[in-house]
């Protein structure tokens, strides 16, 4: 039994100090799939938290035999999916307050961090813009592929797709994403020769 | 070579072979499409992981305390509330037999008496016809029905003490 093993076992049994080190180990790449699915820090602070409080209320139905990480990725974005849709039919506020009322800190993500610095670079906020246009589902298969590693049978257990759903889906994203792209890459080419021509030089 | 198949080593991430790199230049030159799909796959797999600002897991701490507490506050008062209703309904019941009783004390005193005596009675009647029953029973039972019996009984019994350790043992963490 390797030390997340033991942490895990351990958290099973109550130990709410084992759980601590799983949530150290965990919340960049649960924090990471958040942002990118849902598109805002404070969304993606809020999401990460609910995915560690998912986690820890049902871990009892946890399998050992299946890798931690991918199991709690699969309830991060699971939950992602869930507040995206519900996001479709109405407006999300935004403010202090969870689901059931509690209050809770939000970070400052206004004020210089290496998280700050690394979400405005600009190939990142194109990447996030692209990632925006995609279904939900789509989405999250894109994060675990690219971001994660994950073969597409891992996908498929994650996100309870068969593995031929998870290739067509992983194809439409790209074929999609490369759309965005070439109209990014228009729209700049077109904001540059609108500039050049304004130039008082010319 | 036509489009398709380089599409397709694009969209499937096909590790290729050096020959198969330089058609794949080579059709890059002049295809729009799989330069697209080529660019935003480098961008992709070279996209930064973002980590969340410092001190994640002790607001993690914080929420888990406070959902804790919630769920404490719940239970007290799903407790508060059954105590309550019981004890206004059992009142509602035995409301007009207090007042009976508290009109007309001597009556019901000999009353509860009278029916304390035919309970004492009865169950002594019971104990008896039992005891018969006991005695003439092995005559009609072979041993090894009374070893099936046993038997099932002792499993019965195995059974509920398992299910109440394996009850009792469950983890315990936050309501679901």
């Amino acid at each position: 039994m390797n030390e997340e093993q033991a942490w895990v076992a351990q958290a099973q049994q109550g130990d709410d100090e084992a759980f601590a080190k799983l949530v150290e180990t965990y919340q960049t790449p649960v924090f990471n799939l958040c942002y990118r699915m849902l598109g805002e820090p404070e969304l993606a602070e809020d999401a990460a938290q609910e995915t560690f409080l998912r986690a820890y209320q049902h871990l009892h139905r946890y399998d050992q035999k299946r890798p931690f990480a991918t199991w709690l990725l699969s309830i991060a974005a699971h939950y992602c999916i869930d507040r995206l849709r519900r996001r479709k039919f109405s407006m999300f506020s935004m403010d202090a307050e969870d689901d059931e009322g509690n209050s809770f800190e939000i970070p400052d993500m206004d004020a210089p961090s290496p998280e700050h610095e690394a979400i405005t670079g600009q190939t990142n906020a194109r990447v996030h813009a692209m990632l925006q246009e995609l279904d939900t589902t789509d989405r999250a298969a894109v994060i675990m592929r690219y971001w994660y590693d994950y073969s597409e049978k891992e996908i498929a257990e994650s996100l309870n797709l068969t593995v031929s759903a998870v290739k067509s889906r992983l194809h439409r994203a790209r074929k999609e994403l490369a759309g965005v792209w070439v109209e990014q890459e228009d729209d700049l080419l077109a904001e540059m020769e609108r500039r050049h021509n304004e130039s008082p030089a010319f | 070579m036509n489009h398709q198949p380089f599409e397709t080593w694009l969209l499937d991430d096909k590790i290729l072979t050096p020959a198969e790199k330089r058609e794949l230049n080579s059709h890059l030159r002049e295809c729009k499409t799989c330069t697209a799909l080529a660019e935003t796959g480098l961008v992709l797999r070279s996209a930064r992981v973002v980590a969340p600002a410092p001190g994640f897991a002790l607001r993690f701490q914080h929420r888990l305390e406070a959902q804790k507490l919630a769920e404490r506050r719940q239970k007290l008062w799903g407790v508060i509330v059954l105590i309550v209703s019981a004890i206004s309904l059992i009142g509602f019941f035995i409301a007009p037999y207090v007042i009976a009783v508290a009109s007309a004390p001597v009556e019901w005193l000999t009353a509860a008496l009278g029916f304390l005596l035919f309970l004492f009675s009865s169950v002594q009647a019971f104990g008896e016809v039992l005891s018969v029953f006991v005695r003439m029973l092995p005559n009609f039972l072979p041993p090894y029905a009374w070893m099936v019996i046993l038997s099932g009984l002792a499993g019965a019994g195995l059974l509920w003490i398992v299910s109440i350790w394996r009850f009792a043992h469950r983890p315990q963490g936050v309501l679901a």
